[in-house]
């Protein structure tokens, strides 16, 4: 699904040039749940941002089903992201001025669902999400454990072929945090392919594999046990 | 996708209440002065416009040189014209409008625009007839009317083939016309008696006194038959008069000058005529591109303020609008929202601007001394241009800068401190600045100007005088008519002193702010000199508190001061080139001479912008004629029974003249009348001033609140690390004041230019002093610290940890 190698990137001021990303290699595979780990700065955010097409690499490969990415134009670049990958950020990033609704509707929209399709599927996935009471409400009126679920439920209703998450849980509390997390891991359970980057070995406990980073380049991999999941998630 | 983007856009407004308010009435402002000016456009420019041959008519204007620039013909060339091929019908016509007493079955209607042509004019204005043949109607002893006229007169009778009366002559009436659009005749009643005027002038070459108008067969000969003309003129008036003075036709074209003739197409007579010669007058070409210039100037300065809003309302949105970038949204499909926005914005302030021209174009028309209304395809189309034209510059450019958000950095949360955009911004406050300055300044060096015209010393003294129109009809074919006319005006004149109030009466061939009706050529040695020629009644000129510089005024006491002495004005002296006039003799017509008794200091005759003519003064009974032309009675009545005289004069005026209804004003008013053009331009400068004035504050204050909302956290920083609120201001506001100085020195040039430009107008001008500026100056930034620091002040105020402990 996705196959990474040799990935660098570098940012340049006039004077010094700071290696975000050193040579990294890595492949998710469909159906896989990663984690991405490290302390900040350790460019964890930036292979996430590169991954999700939002930001260029300086060198090196990135295939998304088997499709090279790097070299793509920006609109190029922006039909793929459309069509195939959802975003969850730690603060959400919901339009404060749409209602969950529309919120929701708005990949639909820009993928060019027709208008009677767009109500089923946001209805669903509301449903599914268990927030389909809140659909009317505008972002501000919500819980932060809610407003995550809107923003999994817009990441989702396009059915991507693969969710990145970043710090999902980071702006929420422990009981709103597990509920999302539970959410992960039914969805990959259900066969959905996610990378997702944290600070919390508690999270990423939920996942298959952890890799480790540190200054740009990959420190470890783990594999995680699923009974730790099944006992935590108890 | 429409829906999503509405919903966006009323959520948008309705938490910017305030701001979406000002920009819609920014914007609407900026819209309606266009529209008026369009409308105004339109009208000037509608003028024989549904003339088919509107290119292949010609009217005539001659040229004789010193500023003796006329829209008249001599009686004899038309009669030539058949030998230039290139012209294939001329028609002769009054110049001017005459009014009529028309009568029928006992009923009296007085015709105001009557002409007088020849009988192939509905050749060259071919209105639609709804009765008769327009090729034959128009004959000798035959009358064509409008339609209204038609109406007044007849009421719902067939008035084909009935007689009507006017004085003691009777007209068939042989035709009725619809008037189309605007035309430089629309005439309301059309007769044919100029033929015998034209055979009594048929051998003088050197009388201008009527308009022709030629059609011909190519207008791009036009060159060609103008100088054909031009060789008639030569052929026949020129070189005969040089042989009747005895003297070589060279020695005469230097001493005389040439005739040149002009033919200006009737497509252009409107507004770019060199004489304002047609009965419907000239369109002031000048203050049409004024109006226009400024009212795009004002729609400008509201789109700039559009434009500096989106953008800097755009960091706002920057949140949503990278979310939607990473939710697929492609950069066009941004901009496509965004101008989707201004479309709809747009359209409010269109339709809030339509509403404020409604409301307000009686009284533009009231400014305008004008019928327009809001109507036709044309305006229609105008408007969609407009509103496309809006929709481009204030919508486009938003979008683009929007859509180019990098939805990473807008949410990594460190976009607001983005710099871009800011030097677009601030650029646009400097060109806001300048506008502000030109209309502050140039408003001021206006409004300087008028007063001058107005405290001006005009040599008279015209309150308290009233001025009579007296009609004063006469028929040159009755014997002894000037007699007639005298005895007339004489008994008329009794009747009036005898009005209790009435100090004096006195009656004259010219109008205080209108003119004198007769310019005659007078020599003085081997100087020509043309010169207004002002009959007058004994007293008018001390009635009016005319000066005399030099010798005496005309005195019922000199016999010969009713046989040939006259007065010059000083510039009549200057122009003469006479040392000691007093006691020298000017010719006029080569045969009578009159003797120069007194010198008339200079007064103001038309208008106070213009030069003052020369004139010459003479006693009526000098030039028995020239009675006729006494068009003006002066009465000067003691102010405390001005009420009373006035009703006893409109009584008295039922016995002198029963067909036409009391007419007068007073002079100083008269006088004030012939500069309203410029106090017009003056009250529309002022008036957009204000409107300038609060779009331009209105758009520094959005944008220095929002640049300030900006650096709230670097406010709250230096706050906490002990600034004062006197540094604060200074470090918040500095920038503005910088802005407002570059933009004030960017207009000093174009301001200079153009005012100078437009004070040209005037031959009595001020010169601009270097005090409009100095007050422009302030003025504006006075205005710019009041907005700015008002802003500053209350950031500083704010609660320093909200700004802290967020982001």
């Amino acid at each position: 699904m996705i196959k990474i190698q040799n990935l660098s990137k570098v940012f340049r001021t006039e004077e010094v040039e700071t290696k975000a990303l050193n040579e990294i290699s890595l492949e998710v595979k469909q159906g896989e749940f990663v984690t991405i780990m490290g302390a900040s700065g350790c460019g964890k955010s930036t292979l996430l941002n590169i991954v999700g097409l939002l930001d260029n690499a300086s060198g090196g490969s990135y295939k998304l089903l088997d499709k090279e990415i790097n070299g793509l134009s920006e609109s190029e670049k922006s039909k793929v992201r459309k069509q195939n990958i959802g975003f969850v950020f730690q603060n959400f990033n919901l339009i404060d001025e749409l209602s969950v609704y529309d919120n929701i509707e708005l990949p639909l929209i820009y993928n060019n669902v027709p208008s009677g399709e767009r109500k089923q599927r946001v209805e669903a996935i509301a449903e599914r999400l268990a927030i389909s009471h809140r659909l009317k409400h505008f972002p501000q009126q919500l819980s932060g454990g809610q407003q995550q679920r809107a923003a999994v439920a817009r990441a989702l209703v396009t059915n991507p072929k693969v969710i990145l998450a970043d710090e999902p849980t980071g702006n929420l509390d422990s009981k709103n945090g597990n509920e999302v997390m539970e959410l992960l891991t039914d969805l990959h359970a259900n066969g959905a392919t996610i990378l997702m980057v944290t600070h919390s070995d508690h999270d990423a406990s939920f996942s298959q594999k952890t890799i480790f980073m540190k200054d740009g380049m990959i420190l470890s991999e783990k594999r995680n046990s699923r009974n730790v999941d099944v006992l935590v998630s108890n | 996708m429409i829906n999503n983007w509405l919903k966006i856009f009323l959520y948008q407004i309705k938490n910017n209440k305030f701001f979406t308010a000002l920009n819609v009435l920014g914007l609407a402002m900026g819209i309606a002065g266009l529209i008026f000016a369009i409308l105004y456009w339109n009208d000037e420019h509608s003028y024989n416009a549904w003339n088919p041959d509107k290119e292949r008519i010609f009217y005539s204007v001659v040229d004789l040189g010193e500023n003796k620039v006329w829209g008249a013909s001599a009686a004899p060339v038309g009669s030539y014209l058949s030998s230039i091929p290139e012209v294939t019908e001329y028609c002769y016509m009054n110049a001017w409008y005459t009014s009529a007493v028309m009568q029928y079955k006992g009923k009296k209607a007085i015709i105001e625009k009557v002409t007088d042509a020849q009988k192939n004019f509905f050749s060259f204005f071919p209105f639609e007839f709804t009765m008769g043949n327009s090729a034959t109607a128009l004959q000798e002893g035959t009358v064509v009317l409008s339609e209204k006229t038609a109406k007044r007169l007849f009421g719902s009778d067939n008035p084909m083939g009935e007689v009507i009366q006017s004085g003691d002559k009777s007209f068939t009436v042989k035709g009725v016309y619809k008037l189309k659009g605007k035309s430089s005749f629309e005439p309301d009643l059309v007769t044919c008696e100029i033929n015998p005027k034209l055979k009594e002038k048929e051998s003088r070459w050197g009388s201008f006194s009527f308009a022709m108008l030629v059609k011909l067969k190519d207008p791009a000969k036009v060159a060609t038959v103008q100088d054909k003309i031009e060789g008639l003129y030569y052929d026949y008036g020129t070189k005969r008069s040089a042989v009747e003075s005895g003297i070589s036709t060279k020695e005469y074209v230097d001493r005389y000058g040439k005739t040149k003739i002009y033919l200006e197409s009737l497509k252009d007579l409107r507004l770019h005529s060199r004489v304002s010669d047609v009965p419907e007058g000239r369109g002031n070409y000048q203050f049409l591109l004024i109006m226009l210039g400024l009212s795009l100037l004002i729609l400008l300065i509201s789109i700039v303020n559009y434009v500096n809003l989106a953008t800097a309302n755009a960091i706002k949105r920057a949140k949503e609008v990278g979310v939607r970038k990473i939710l697929g949204a492609s950069k066009g499909n941004i901009v496509k929202q965004f101008v989707f926005e201004t479309v709809l914005t747009t359209l409010f302030s269109m339709l809030l601007a339509m509403v404020i021209v409604e409301i307000s174009l009686p009284y533009y028309n009231m400014f305008l001394g004008k019928e327009l209304v809001i109507k036709g395809t044309q305006l229609h189309m105008q408007l969609l241009a407009v509103f496309i034209i809006i929709v481009a510059l204030s919508g486009i450019m938003p979008a683009i800068y929007v859509s180019k958000f990098e939805s990473i950095n807008v949410l990594k949360g460190n976009f607001s401190r983005s710099k871009k955009g800011i030097w677009l911004r601030n650029g646009m406050l400097v060109f806001q600045f300048s506008i502000a300055s030109f209309f502050i300044v140039g408003s001021y060096i206006v409004n300087q100007q008028v007063n001058y015209l107005g405290s001006k010393d005009l040599g008279f003294k015209g309150d308290q005088i009233i001025d009579i129109n007296y009609r004063n009809p006469y028929d040159f074919t009755v014997d002894n008519f000037d007699k007639i006319l005298a005895r007339k005006y004489v008994s008329v004149k009794e009747r009036l002193l005898s009005i209790k109030g009435v100090e004096q009466v006195s009656g004259g061939t010219f109008r205080i702010g209108g003119g004198a009706s007769q310019q005659t050529t007078f020599t003085c040695g081997d100087k020509e000199v043309s010169l207004q020629y002002m009959i007058v009644d004994f007293d008018l000129l001390d009635l009016m508190k005319i000066k005399i510089a030099k010798g005496r005024d005309l005195s019922p006491n000199f016999a010969s001061d009713t046989i040939n002495s006259v007065l010059l004005n000083e510039t009549a002296v200057k122009m003469f080139n006479l040392k000691d006039p007093v006691g020298k003799y000017v010719t006029y017509w080569d045969d009578k001479k009159f003797k120069i008794i007194g010198i008339v200091k200079d007064f103001h005759l038309n208008n106070p912008q213009d030069p003052i003519p020369p004139m010459i003064f003479s006693h009526y009974k000098t030039m028995n004629w020239m009675i006729q032309n006494t068009n003006n009675i002066y009465v000067k009545v003691n102010p405390k029974y001005m009420e009373s005289a006035v009703a006893e004069m409109e009584e008295l005026w039922r016995t002198v003249d029963p067909d036409y209804p009391f007419s007068y004003d007073f002079v100083d008013k008269n006088f004030a009348r012939s500069y309203q053009s410029f106090v017009r331009q003056r009250n529309l400068f002022s008036l957009l001033n204000i409107a300038v004035i609060m779009i331009a504050l209105f758009g520094l204050f959005a944008l220095a609140s929002y640049s300030i909302q900006r650096r709230m956290k670097e406010i709250a920083i230096r706050k906490t690390l002990g600034a004062d609120t006197s540094v604060l201001l200074k470090e918040l506001s500095k920038q503005y004041i910088i802005f407002c100085v570059v933009g004030f020195l960017i207009a000093l040039f174009p301001v200079y230019i153009l005012l100078d430009k437009w004070l040209d107008n005037f031959s009595y001008r001020i010169s601009i002093s270097v005090l409009p500026f100095i007050i422009g100056f302030v003025v504006l930034m006075a205005l710019t610290l009041i907005v700015v620091l008002g802003r500053a002040y209350r950031a500083t105020r704010v609660n320093v940890l909200k700004y802290l402990k967020y982001e």
